[in-house]
């Protein structure tokens, strides 16, 4: 084990070296994402839980989908955000379904979500994954409170951009 | 402190006398400035620390820490083992990943369970990606500090691709919430190898223009060489880690010392510097990105082809009566937590200690004495984060 020692160069030939090595960039790609226009390609449709196995599937952690059919209003998702963000709140919905006999289902305040997806670990029914939405702004606080209709539906995202390494630098594309 | 303020004095009026200058030897109080620096200062980050100056010389130094005090630890008491994970990455959002892998390790002692073989190089891998992404964070800020604006803009751009892989690998672009008690939340998706070694390959090629274009430039050479001489001796009294104590000369670091996980298996060296001044500790984090892609390819390619990657665990674990103490190397040091656990399902004593917080206890040390304008230097080289320091 040896520390490491640096060549000290002229400072004229430092400067010359920043100088090439900056003007270099001139003739290189914009690295920088153009967001509203551009979007990312994401892996996967969001972040999913397998509790058979107990383990998650990769993908983005972004707005939850709720599956009416599948939830069964066991509360297990809200009594897990209790101790992490209180996002959750159990709300009636007018819905009669067989496996849900209280007609409850998770209202989620993105006011308050830390995006930890821990709620969907917790549920063992397969109903509540996360899906890629992530453009969730509102000009109201009201409308960041989701309702169980509300994150039924299916998001559309359009996301294509990638970054992409040539021999002109890494760029979004 | 005093010993070295007075002594710092007298070289300084020494040096002022042979200059011809008129000098008053005892420095009165009505000749002193009391500045004050942050807790809002743009680079600063949220804290403050008192200065009094004679002139250009820093003859005083204050640090005064807790503008940023959350109560981590308080916090860790009222909640189970799982649900700590997202509040305790928090307080450094930006190497959240190594803030919850030392937690994650103590209490798997505590619940007695080992960690697949898979999920342990995972962690490792986003452990080493994540330390990537808070040392160019800190490159860019140290930067700009000294008015280097391409340095602001280069890392803050190839930080980007270790954010774009991490966010591949754990779902979130920042606080990740991946490191779980029993293993890593979700295995690693399809083609993630083979992006990973695209942008480490890319990412070397950067390094060596970050060397020309800062590390070799003389205007940052002369702002840094021979600034804040920490020696050897007094990085060891004064008890810093990480970079701070490589630079001095003492090649310690954690995952060499006390291996853990897979680290063992791992062949890297510990960078160190024996310069022991602000370049020596800004160039040490910049030799740890280098070794820390030479890690991240081996772990990729010693990770086992498919298994497990977490124990299926209840959804309210409760731990044996006793304690754990569990360290890892995180981008500023050694971080350790130390937890008591009472037999329930929730901790009884959570102790986090944290490098940054370490780190500062060297800063009167170095500024006093010094000039003015050698203050950001010495300042962000300590690799320091306020809001971790605080907790």
């Amino acid at each position: 084990m040896s520390s490491s020692i640096i060549k000290k160069t002229s400072t004229a030939t430092g400067f010359i070296k920043a100088i090439e090595s900056g003007s270099k960039h001139l003739l290189m790609k914009r690295f920088t994402l153009r967001f509203p226009e551009q979007k990312l390609k994401f892996v996967g449709d969001g972040y999913q839980f397998d509790p058979k196995r107990g383990v998650g599937i990769a993908g983005s952690r972004g707005r939850h989908i709720l599956f009416h059919e599948k939830c069964t209003g066991c509360q297990l998702c809200a009594i897990t955000c209790e101790g992490i963000a209180e996002a959750i709140e159990m709300v009636k919905v007018n819905e009669k379904w067989k496996q849900n006999k209280k007609s409850i289902m998770p209202q989620i305040d993105y006011g308050k979500c830390v995006f930890c997806g821990l709620c969907v670990d917790a549920c063992p029914f397969y109903a509540l994954y996360m899906t890629n939405d992530f453009e969730l702004s509102s000009f109201t606080k009201e409308h960041l409170i989701y309702t169980p209709a509300q994150l039924a539906v299916k998001p559309k995202y359009d996301g294509t951009v990638e970054v992409k390494i040539d021999e002109r630098g890494a760029s979004h594309r | 402190m005093t010993n070295k303020y007075s002594e710092s004095l007298d070289s300084k009026f020494k040096e002022t006398t042979n200059l011809g200058l008129e000098v008053v030897k005892e420095a009165s109080e009505d000749r002193l400035m009391k500045l004050s620096v942050g807790p809002q200062h743009p680079g600063s980050g949220h804290f403050r620390f008192t200065i009094k100056v004679d002139g250009d010389y820093i003859v005083y130094c204050d640090p005064d820490p807790g503008y940023v005090h959350r109560g981590e630890e308080k916090m860790c008491e009222y909640r189970n083992y799982i649900q700590n994970i997202p509040h305790l990455e928090r307080p450094v959002i930006h190497d959240s990943t190594n803030i919850t892998y030392s937690y994650s390790l103590a209490v798997e002692e505590l619940l007695g369970i080992e960690v697949p073989r898979r999920g342990q190089f995972i962690r490792a891998i986003a452990s080493e990606l994540n330390r990537q992404v808070y040392t160019l964070y800190w490159l860019a800020i140290y930067g700009i500090f000294l008015g280097h604006s391409t340095m602001f803009m280069w890392p803050t751009g190839d930080r980007e691709l270790f954010i774009d892989l991490l966010a591949a690998l754990t779902g979130a672009r920042v606080t990740h919430a991946f490191n779980i008690p029993g293993g890593v939340r979700n295995d690693i998706p399809e083609g993630f190898k083979e992006k990973c070694l695209e942008y480490i390959k890319y990412f070397e090629k950067r390094l060596k223009e970050y060397e020309d274009i800062f590390y070799n430039n003389p205007l940052f050479r002369q702002r840094t060489e021979n600034v804040g001489i920490l020696p050897k001796q007094d990085a060891i009294d004064l008890g810093v880690t990480g970079s701070v104590l490589r630079a001095s000369g003492i090649p310690h670091d954690v995952r060499k010392v006390e291996p853990y996980d897979v680290y063992n298996e791992i062949d890297f060296k510990v960078q160190y510097m024996k310069t022991c001044d602000s370049f020596a500790r800004a160039y040490v984090p910049f030799l740890d990105m280098r070794e820390s892609c030479n890690i991240t390819r081996q772990l990729l390619e010693k990770m086992p082809e498919s298994g497990e990657v977490r124990v299926k665990l209840q959804s309210n674990p409760k731990g044996r009566i006793g304690e754990a103490y569990k360290r890892v190397e995180s981008g500023r040091g050694a971080l350790s937590y130390y937890i008591v656990s009472d037999g329930s399902s929730k901790p009884y004593r959570v102790k986090i200690s944290v490098g940054s917080f370490r780190n500062i206890l060297a800063l009167p040390h170095l500024l006093v004495g010094s000039r003015l304008g050698d203050m950001p230097s010495i300042y962000w080289a300590l690799n320091y984060w306020p809001v971790e320091a605080d907790r």
